[in-house]
């Protein structure tokens, strides 16, 4: 810091002024000037350093690579594919490991742990809030999440790596321009494929205010890995079973692409929607740098994509599930009267579930689950076991091995889901507020109450409207 | 709980929707209309009044309380009362049937074109809403305006000392700067000059002329002048204009020994495998995008060619500099360049 | 001006190794700040992760880092912080989106700012690197991508490059690890005053802006004797910049 005396602030206040007098002589060619001047002194310097050993350069591969990505009749079709085969990878990469890790986890590992608390003569309390609540909790997080993202990542690491996102968002562009937003939304949406709270943070990349509020405000609609695993169960569980298996994998993997992609509809709508209302305004500039290719190093990726993304969103996943598991837990032993909390709130929401073609559970689940979208499945499970009063599990609140997928189908089942239950829970799962760490990332971010109360709030209203008008015309149909 | 009927179901939820719609829809929705009622419209009215005063004392107009309330879209009793207010405030004194501004009359009024004017930069210079809408947006903003909003305003901006038409944005305190230049209408065959202020009012002329694609910043040669009509090249392209519009648009004349670029393209236009030379950015583009372009290399020289085709056709991508950077087809057509 | 000449032996994995330490996250008590500038997806996080042993996401898109990160290393038992930040095409904008890094260049006060470009788009890159040059005293050009020059048969000459620059010059492949040990080995000379830059000043601006540069840089001198950058602040006076204008009043850059 420095100590100005009252000569000094003089002096300062002068050149400031002066610095004003002359901007207006110099005029406003000022910035063009400087700016070719610069370039003017790079060029000599280019000139006398670099130089090109032999004309035909090696550009031309990727060249021939961008023509295709790019070209009229390849460009879509391909960013289509690729996109299900990252799915279809994924989905059908992860379905053994899950198997084992459940197997181990909630088989195995659980029972053991049981036993050991009597034998130590644990009171039932604390073996219930701490093995049955947040162990369970974070093993079935472990099981259903860690597989489906230790492929997902990875193999979104490596395209990104080579350059394939800038394509992605040159390619799209066009409909982004026509729904009054930034084509460098592609990229941050596809950010958001892995975290929203990432996706909301890359969003500063848009350099034009406007533009950016649309994409903090969408992102939510890009489903983040919190989302995918619940997607593929159900789908898995429940549209995979309309079809002989041999044809369930495509079915579900359909099913899955068929809900990001209608996410990423949801993006343009609002995005329009936006742009013609609230954040009423032209387009204003888009530029994108489109960097060369550059082949991944492919073991490398994807030791580090695994080592830094997968685990440290486990973590965080399993940071968030140990408190819910003893939510859980807590809510469905606390007793109001005669019946525990968990039942009474379920009971109460059941009836808005209903309309919703949703049920009491589910509503209560996403409730539970603010913190982390991660959860909601666990959840449902232990909250459909505690409505139905099936006898698996060992208490309230506890959620019961679950061995394979259709022993989780046998369950939602039972608690009377049916194929619009899961085709609306998906929806849902698309269409609803953003978990807390989002939220609190787009306040950081927009610095305005206002923006992140929208962006919290519409995604749910227009889940409640959307899985509304599902459930009253597939009732009207049936 | 489980018996009910999905028709109703979507007709409540449908006559909800439309409801809610009514209420909210932009502008015209309930809620907006009673939300604006209810806000004091007199400060408004005052404002719009001394404004009124203080462009017609500048053009050496006198105006009366009638003319006032002729030319003010607000209910006559409105505005009486408001005058009636400023002049117990000072703000304007009335000798026989003048009304005329006091020295705090018009330093206020002063303060509200400063707003504007200081608003229309703004958007001009970070907002992408078409020129059209500036006048009518600042005509509402200049309103919420504090004087220190105005002033944070205008140093976020750099301090400008014209806004986008050209006219004078006054200091915070109340100088003002003198355009100087010649109506184009004026002008003999042959001079080079740039455009400096292009006058808004009246509305219709004003529009034509953006219609026509000219800008302030511009720089125009004559080439042709009888008593129907001026034509001039700008940026690559020819203007014929009425002599009224040509009135309205003042420049000033540059030096002789500048050099006036003539067959300027678009690099909008330039085709797959042809390459050309940038000779600048047309003055449309301003602000933070124009320095954008100039930062990704689209500096006057550089050599430009296309690169890469979109599937949907829009945006395309440029190789400059030795690297392919995409723009969408409205800041292309913003380049000029000339074709190899 | 002090060119670095080629070690000879800079594919050897011994190299410097027992004066290197990488600390990671670990940024406590360390005697220089070095930041890492340059225009996006040049592989400034590559070069830190390289340098500081972290994992800083990387990706072959302008626009990846968008916060600004912080490591550190330890060579010669000396502690480096080192400030990886989001790529920046010119200092000359008022773009929020590249205001992390604005202001950490002009504000930060590094001891050593490393600019990394990409060796095969040299010119455009510069635009920066002049910019950068303008301000401080105190930097290296890290030229990157060199694999990827090499396999476009661009020839550079670091010498000449560097004597144009006034700065030292080290080509680096960073994702292989190469030029690194040369690059750290730069950056602490320069920290301790071993090498002394003589910055490129920026020659073709117009004349009239020329003169209202001296005319303003002479003024400011006068309240601020021992700033090296006068020339700078009074460029962005004349841009209008509020910022500066802001620190020009307390005198933060001092
Ligand atoms: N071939 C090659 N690729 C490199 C080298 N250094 C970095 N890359 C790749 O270049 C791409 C960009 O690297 P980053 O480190 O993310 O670049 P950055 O400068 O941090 O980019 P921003 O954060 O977007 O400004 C990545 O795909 C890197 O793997 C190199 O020396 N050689
Ligand atoms: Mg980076």
């Amino acid at each position: 810091m420095f100590n100005h005396t009252l000569m000094d602030t003089k002096k300062i206040d002068h050149i400031i002024s002066l610095s004003n007098d002359l901007r207006w002589q110099i005029g406003d060619e000022f910035h063009d000037n400087l700016a070719e001047g610069i370039y003017a002194d790079a060029a000599e310097i280019v000139k006398d350093s670099v130089h090109k050993k032999d004309e035909k350069g090696t550009f031309r591969i990727d060249a021939k690579i961008d023509k295709i990505i790019t070209s009229r009749i390849w460009g879509f079709p391909l960013m289509f594919l690729i996109l299900a085969f990252v799915l279809w990878l994924t989905i059908v990469g992860a379905n053994y490991p899950s198997a084992m890790l459940s197997g181990l986890l909630l088989d195995t590992v659980h029972p053991a742990l049981k036993g050991f608390a009597a034998a130590i003569g644990m009171p039932w309390w604390l073996d219930g809030f701490l093995i049955d609540g947040v162990y369970l909790a974070v093993a079935w997080v472990i099981a259903v999440m860690l597989p489906p993202m230790a492929i997902f990542f990875p193999l979104f690491t490596l395209l990104e790596d080579f350059g394939y996102l800038p394509r992605v968002a040159f390619n799209l562009d066009h409909l982004f321009k026509l729904s009054g937003a930034h084509g460098k939304q592609a990229l941050t949406m596809s950010m958001g494929f892995g975290c929203n709270a990432a996706g909301i943070v890359a969003t500063r990349i848009i350099d034009s205010p406007r533009e950016r509020l649309i994409a903090i405000i969408t992102n939510n609609f890009s489903l983040c890995n919190g989302r995918w695993p619940t997607q593929i169960l159900i789908a898995t569980i429940f549209v995979g079973a309309l079809v002989p298996a041999s044809y369930s994998g495509v079915l579900s993997l359909a099913a899955v692409i068929a809900i990001a992609v209608l996410g990423m509809v949801f993006m343009f709508l609002v995005s329009w929607g936006l742009s013609k209302t609230v954040l009423k305004g032209e387009v204003s500039t888009f530029n994108l740098e489109l960097p060369p290719y550059r082949p991944p190093r492919f073991w490398k990726t994807i030791y580090t994509s695994i080592i830094d993304r997968t685990l440290i969103v486990l973590w965080r996943a399993i940071v968030f599930a140990a408190p819910a598991g003893a939510v859980i837990w807590l809510i469905s032993n606390i007793y109001l009267g005669d019946a525990s909390l968990a039942a009474w709130l379920i009971d109460s929401l059941d009836g808005f579930g209903f309309l919703l073609g949703l049920n009491g559970v589910i509503l209560v689940a996403y409730i539970v689950a603010i913190p982390a979208n991660e959860i909601v499945i666990p959840t449902i499970l232990m909250l459909t076991v505690l409505v139905t009063g099936i006898s698996a599990g060992e208490g309230a609140g506890v959620m019961f091995e679950l061995d394979s997928v259709s022993a989780t189908g046998d369950i939602l089942r039972a608690g009377g889901w049916t194929l619009l239950t899961a085709i609306n829970l998906m929806l849902f799962s698309l269409l609803h507020n953003p978990c807390s760490t989002t939220i609190y990332t787009i306040y950081k971010e927009t610095k305005s109450l206002k923006w992140t109360l929208v962006a919290s709030i519409l995604p749910v209203i227009m889940g409640f409207v959307v899985t509304f008008l599902v459930a009253q015309i597939w009732r009207l149909w049936s | 709980m489980n018996t009910y009927n999905p028709i109703t179901a979507l007709a409540v939820f449908f006559a909800l929707s439309i409801l809610a719609f009514l209420f909210f829809r932009p502008y015209r929705g309930w809620f907006w209309l009673i939300r604006n009622s209810s806000v004091s419209n007199d400060k408004i009215v005052v404002e719009d009044v001394l404004k009124l005063l203080y462009h017609n004392e500048n053009a050496d107009k006198h105006l009366n309380i009638n003319d006032i309330i002729r030319t003010l879209k607000y209910n006559d009793r409105t505005i009486l009362e408001c005058i009636n207010k400023m002049s117990d405030h000072e703000l304007i004194s009335i000798q026989g049937d003048n009304v005329k501004l006091t020295q705090s009359g018009s330093d206020y009024a002063l303060r509200i074109v400063r707003a504007h004017r200081l608003w229309e930069k703004f958007l001009a210079e970070k907002t992408g809403f078409k020129e059209a809408e500036w006048h009518e947006r600042a005509e509402r903003m200049e309103h919420e305006l504090s004087k220190v909003d105005a002033d944070n305003l205008s140093s976020q901006l750099g301090n400008p000392q014209f806004d986008p038409h050209g006219d004078p944005i006054p200091t915070n305190t109340g100088k003002i700067a003198k355009i100087k230049g010649i109506p184009v209408s004026e002008l003999p065959i042959g001079t080079i000059g740039r455009i400096v202020h292009i006058k808004d009012k009246p509305e219709i002329i004003y529009k034509q002329i953006l219609a026509e694609n000219i800008h302030i910043g511009s720089v125009i040669r004559i080439m042709e002048k009888t008593s129907a009509r001026i034509e001039f090249h700008s940026e690559g392209e020819a203007f014929v204009l009425a002599p009224i519009m040509a009135g309205n648009i003042t420049v000033s004349v540059l030096e002789k020994d500048v050099v006036f670029e003539e067959n300027l393209a678009r690099l909008s236009i330039l085709k797959e495998n042809e390459t050309a030379k940038i000779i600048g950015i047309s003055k449309e583009i301003r602000g933070d995008s124009r320095r954008r372009l100039l930062d990704l290399g689209f500096v006057k020289g550089a050599e430009v060619q296309i690169d890469l085709m979109n599937p949907l056709g829009d945006p395309k991508a440029f190789l400059i500099k030795g690297t392919s950077i995409a723009l969408r087809k409205n800041q292309a057509s913003k380049i000029l360049i000339q074709k190899d | 001006m002090e060119v670095k000449p080629k070690s000879a032996c800079e594919t050897c994995a011994q190299f410097n190794a027992d004066g290197l330490k990488k600390l990671g996250v670990n940024t406590t008590d360390f005697d220089y700040v070095v930041a890492l500038a340059g225009n996006p997806n040049t592989g400034k996080s590559t070069v830190f992760n390289a340098m500081t042993g972290l994992r800083q996401h990387t990706g072959n898109w302008p626009g990846k880092t968008v916060t600004r990160a912080e490591g550190a290393f330890e060579y010669n038992r000396q502690k480096f912080k080192l400030v990886d930040l989001p790529g920046t095409y010119s200092l000359l904008s008022t773009s929020e989106d590249e205001e992390v890094a604005r202001n950490f260049i002009l504000f930060g006060k590094p001891s050593v700012t490393v600019i990394v470009v990409d060796a095969s788009r040299l010119e455009r890159n510069l635009n920066l690197v002049l910019q950068i040059l303008e301000i401080t005293n105190n930097a290296v050009l890290c030229l990157n991508l060199m694999d990827e020059a090499e396999r476009n048969n661009l020839e550079i000459d670091t010498r000449t490059l560097a004597r144009d620059l006034g700065i030292p010059v080290v080509p680096t492949s960073a994702r292989y690890n190469r030029g690194i040990p040369e690059l750290i080995q730069t950056v602490s000379e320069l920290a301790n005053g071993k090498i002394v830059c003589k910055p490129h000043r920026i020659k073709n601006i117009p004349k009239n802006i020329e003169q209202a540069l001296e005319k303003l840089s002479a003024e400011i001198k006068q309240v601020y004797p021992d700033i090296p950058n006068s020339r700078w602040i009074a460029l962005r006076l004349l841009e209008g910049d509020k910022n500066i204008i802001e620190t020009l009043k307390t005198g933060e850059f001092v």
